[in-house]
């Protein structure tokens, strides 16, 4: 039986020899079909995690499935392998031309060769590289190489697509076509897309479910609102301007780069009425940018404004505050909410 | 020395010469790929042994081989001593570990991440092996060449192991040696010059290849 459940990791550990660094994930589990995106610092280890999900490395405790087989023990790694493609950061190309490079991973799994060109071609138009299959590699720029490393992944079609800051080395305006394309090949092929990157704002776009690392640890896996910056402190409370005048407080004497999370339940919403009260520290505007269900009769509500947030509101108090698309809106939250992850 | 034996002296090299450079490359590149994609304990003093290898001398590389194939040797059964197959075996010796370093240092240099992302893409670790194989082609035919070169250069060897038998073990080093040793000086030179020349445009493609590398 095929499972829906693309990854199963229970109490994985990974530690590279030599090295006081150890990866762990306690309970995770990643349904097929869905964009997922690992944020945190530079060595919280994402591109380990996606190694492991990669079935490149093996960890050194715990239990791994895939698709509900384990490939370490269930005689398949080879197999399974090829039901996975991995982008990794600063890809390397293979000598030759992009269309050598393109149709590698076709060749290792076998495949009728008669059906390349079309495929390369196909491929080829999403990344914007029409035309260019006979180019040399080594005459490309390096956002023409991380649109090619894509290509050679996404051609094989496989289940699971595994990309290691996809977007580093493109300009800003290639950004948001390539993120397209990731969202439409997971819409089109229904692919698991797992990806790591450092921007928040890219992470929540483009991802259904998000997993914040540190350290070596999954933090979180929900939609929390994640913000970072320098800290300042008082000695009693500390605070952090994400953006310039929308300061964010919490206790604690903090004066190091931090990163803070505020589960969207402790956030609170103000009614139009409610909002003439001064609540100071904590409270901030915008305009309610996008409405989704949530389960037991609750939303996600993304407001945007100086900064971004996510509410998780019951559907009653969305209609007693009158909280509708585009409408303004006053939130607040008490500084012990705000949660310092590190 | 007539022509007809002194063709047979060049082909006797190039066939004994050609063929103890594939099958030392036969078995110096996979073993160089294994050292180069890992780690273990031993490496450096297996690699440390490789280097002294490379520098026996070759008389010395004749004479173990000629206790091994002489008749009351532990291989004189196969009567093998004074043939071209011997020669073949005593180059083989002589060249492997020269080809193993260079074929090592060629694989070590390949971007570490040509393994990995072949694997990523489903290569199993035989596809992925051949792909940085691939990667390193040209370093790896000069790593060949070079064995190729030092095989038909050497006389020690050849002359222990093939006995220097007119029309069947006499290769080109061998009958330079014999020539010299007759006087006939003009002969050595002219087998000179032709595995001087032979030589020379190994080493041309070697340098033109390691050039183009750089």
């Amino acid at each position: 039986m095929i499972s829906s459940r693309a990854y199963r990791l229970e109490q994985v550990r990974f530690q590279y020899s030599g090295s006081g660094f150890e990866l762990q994930a306690e309970d995770l589990e990643i349904e097929a079909g869905k964009i997922i995106a690992l944020v945190g610092p530079n060595g919280a280890g994402k591109t380990t995690m996606l190694m492991l999900l990669g079935l490149l490395l093996k960890p050194g405790a715990g239990t791994l499935e895939f698709f509900g087989q384990n490939p370490w023990t269930d005689g398949r790694l080879l197999d399974m392998r090829r039901e996975l493609a991995l982008v990794t950061h600063h890809p390397y190309l293979f000598r030759g031309t992009i269309f050598d490079n393109l149709v590698f991973g076709l060749k290792v799994r076998g495949m009728d060769r008669a059906g390349f060109g079309a495929l390369v071609r196909e491929t080829l138009a999403m990344v914007e590289l029409d035309g260019f299959a006979e180019a040399p590699v080594s005459e490309l720029s390096a956002g023409q190489a991380q649109r090619v490393a894509l290509a050679r992944a996404m051609i094989l079609k496989a289940k699971v697509l595994l990309l290691d800051e996809p977007t580093a080395n493109i300009d800003a305006g290639m950004v948001q076509r390539m993120e397209a394309v990731i969202t439409e090949f997971n819409s089109r092929f229904q692919t698991t897309i797992i990806f790591s990157t450092h921007n928040f704002s890219q992470a929540f776009r483009l991802a259904t479910e998000v997993m914040h690392f540190s350290d070596g640890k999954q933090v979180k896996y929900s939609h929390e609102n994640f913000f970072s910056g320098k800290a300042e402190t008082d000695g009693k409370m500390s605070w952090i301007e994400p953006k310039p005048g929308a300061r964010i407080v919490f206790p604690g004497k903090y004066n190091s780069h931090v990163t803070c999370v505020i589960s969207p339940e402790k956030i609170e919403a103000l009614s139009v009425n409610e909002s003439q009260k001064i609540y100071g520290q904590n409270q901030f505007s915008g305009t309610v940018s996008r409405l989704e269900m949530a389960e037991n009769n609750r939303a996600l509500v993304r407001v945007s404004g100086d900064l971004n947030f996510r509410l998780n509101l019951s559907l009653q108090e969305i209609e007693q505050k009158k909280i509708a698309l585009s409408r303004k809106i006053l939130l607040r939250f008490p500084p012990e909410a705000v949660e310092v992850i590190n | 020395m007539i022509f007809t034996e002194l063709a047979q002296a060049i082909w006797v090299s190039l066939k004994t010469s050609g063929a103890a450079a594939i099958i030392a490359s036969a078995m110096a590149v996979p073993l160089a790929l294994f050292l180069s994609a890992n780690e273990f304990p031993g490496k450096r003093f297996l690699l440390l042994l490789n280097q002294t290898w490379m520098a026996a001398p070759t008389v010395v590389i004749g004479l173990l081989l000629y206790f091994l194939l002489s008749r009351t040797g532990p291989l004189g059964s196969f009567g093998l001593l004074y043939s071209q197959t011997a020669m073949t075996m005593g180059q083989t010796i002589l060249i492997l570990p020269l080809i193993i370093g260079f074929a090592y240092t060629a694989l070590s240099q390949v971007d570490a991440r040509a393994r990995i992302t072949a694997l990523s893409l489903g290569a199993s670790p035989a596809q992925a092996g051949w792909m940085v194989m691939k990667e390193a082609a040209f370093p790896l035919l000069v790593a060949i060449l070079a064995g190729f070169a030092r095989a038909i250069s050497e006389v020690g060897v050849a002359m222990m192991l093939g006995g220097n038998i007119r029309g069947y073990t006499r290769n080109i080093t061998t009958a330079i040696a014999l020539e010299s040793s007759k006087g006939e000086f003009m002969s050595g030179v002219i087998l000179g010059v032709i595995l001087l020349s032979l030589t020379l445009g190994i080493n041309l493609l070697v340098n033109l290849g390691l050039r183009s590398r750089d």
